[in-house]
């Protein structure tokens, strides 16, 4: 059966929404740069059972996240501080700290894997919320594929932003000349780049999903879309606000 | 952006649209009430009110509206968490469009806020 056919959808979706959703179950089911095709899978399974987690909706009410003792409803091949680093980004994003990030790394979580792994969690989210607001069933996970992670890290990272390394500004060079162009950046576009095949699937899925860097620069209409820019930035804004995105 | 788009179209809009005022939302952009709506639900992921702003915006805008703006809604579920993940500042906190809209929009309440206002501490 093909991936993201969309059949029990009453309308069509657009083929480049389906081509960016099969292109990155494909890549989910192979071994990244830290975690393994099965660890993969095990971490999008597990962004899926943190919107049914018990334990996340206590201490999601807790008035710190970070004093409240229990454990996530669900077993997992995953390590006990992976599945709680997608059950946070998931349920309780918000409240995410540097000391968080930097504490797992003593526990064995290195802010590599970690990166990668946000990559995985919210592209699944993301391809999964799609579903959710059209009404249509999700999709069922891929089968993990054999292969050896690359534990590839990018020659040049700065610590100016953020809890982890990024590829600066000026980095966009050898095997990174194509994450950007121009010399210009933004730290969104940065925020993943210590993992850059991360940060090529966000801005993959991004640019079917919402626009592509080069449409960013139209703020009246794309033509490849039913809605304008105005109104495509309400939704954004709206989304944001609710999430309390700051940024 | 979307204070931008408003001021490139020349068009007059409320930002209070991103509160979750209806009639601002309503104000120079098409279907604004009902985007807004629907995106509302999807954030807040309650089937009930998901399940009757679909219906409307379907039935008021028609499907190719509704799927491009699920994919916009069901991105920026994802920024946000990359961003609150990674903990990334605001690139420019200098410019006085943007020290308005914070404040219109009272976003320096949010917990995220402190990434960019105490990033060494958060």
């Amino acid at each position: 059966m093909t991936e993201f056919a969309y059949q029990d959808a009453e309308f069509d979706i657009r083929a480049d929404i389906k081509d960016a959703h099969r292109a990155f179950w494909d890549k989910l089911a192979k071994a990244g740069s830290w975690w393994t095709g099965e660890q993969r899978i095990a971490i999008a399974q597990q962004s899926r059972k943190a919107l049914e987690c018990t334990f996340c909706v206590s201490r999601k009410n807790a008035l710190s996240p970070y004093t409240f003792a229990g454990n996530h409803d669900f077993d997992s091949t995953l390590p006990d501080i992976a599945v709680d680093a997608v059950h946070r980004i998931i349920t309780d994003q918000t409240r995410i700290t540097r000391k968080y990030v930097q504490d797992n790394v003593a526990k064995g979580l290195s802010k590599e894997a970690y990166v990668e792994l946000v990559g995985v969690v919210v592209a699944v989210f993301s391809i999964d919320e799609f579903h959710r607001a059209l009404g249509l069933e999700l999709e069922p996970l891929p089968k993990p594929q054999a292969g050896d992670i690359s534990r590839y890290r990018p020659a040049r990272l700065s610590d100016d932003i953020g809890f982890v390394p990024t590829v600066p500004v000026d980095g966009a060079v050898g095997a990174e000349e194509d994450l950007w162009s121009d010399g210009r950046s933004a730290n969104v576009v940065r925020a993943l780049t210590l993992v850059p095949d991360a940060m090529r699937d966000w801005r993959a899925l991004g640019a079917a999903q919402y626009l592509s860097f080069e449409a960013m620069q139209n703020f009246v209409k794309d033509d490849a879309r039913a809605i304008n820019r105005m109104q495509i930035e309400l939704i954004a804004g709206r989304v944001s606000s609710i999430n309390q995105c700051f940024y | 952006m979307l204070r931008v788009s408003a001021t490139t179209t020349s068009t007059d809009i409320d930002l209070q649209a991103i509160n979750g005022d209806a009639d601002s939302a309503a104000l120079g952009i098409e279907y604004g009430a009902q985007l807004m709506k629907f995106a509302e639900s999807v954030a807040t992921r309650d089937v009930q009110s998901l399940r009757d702003s679909r219906q409307r915006l379907l039935e008021t805008a028609g499907p190719a509206v509704l799927v491009d703006a699920a994919g916009v809604a069901a991105n920026f579920q994802r920024m946000v968490r990359i961003a609150d993940s990674i903990g990334i500042p605001v690139d420019d906190m200098s410019s006085e469009l943007g020290r308005q809209i914070r404040a219109d929009l009272s976003l320096e309440e949010f917990a995220s806020a402190q990434n960019t206002l105490e990033p060494s501490g958060a």
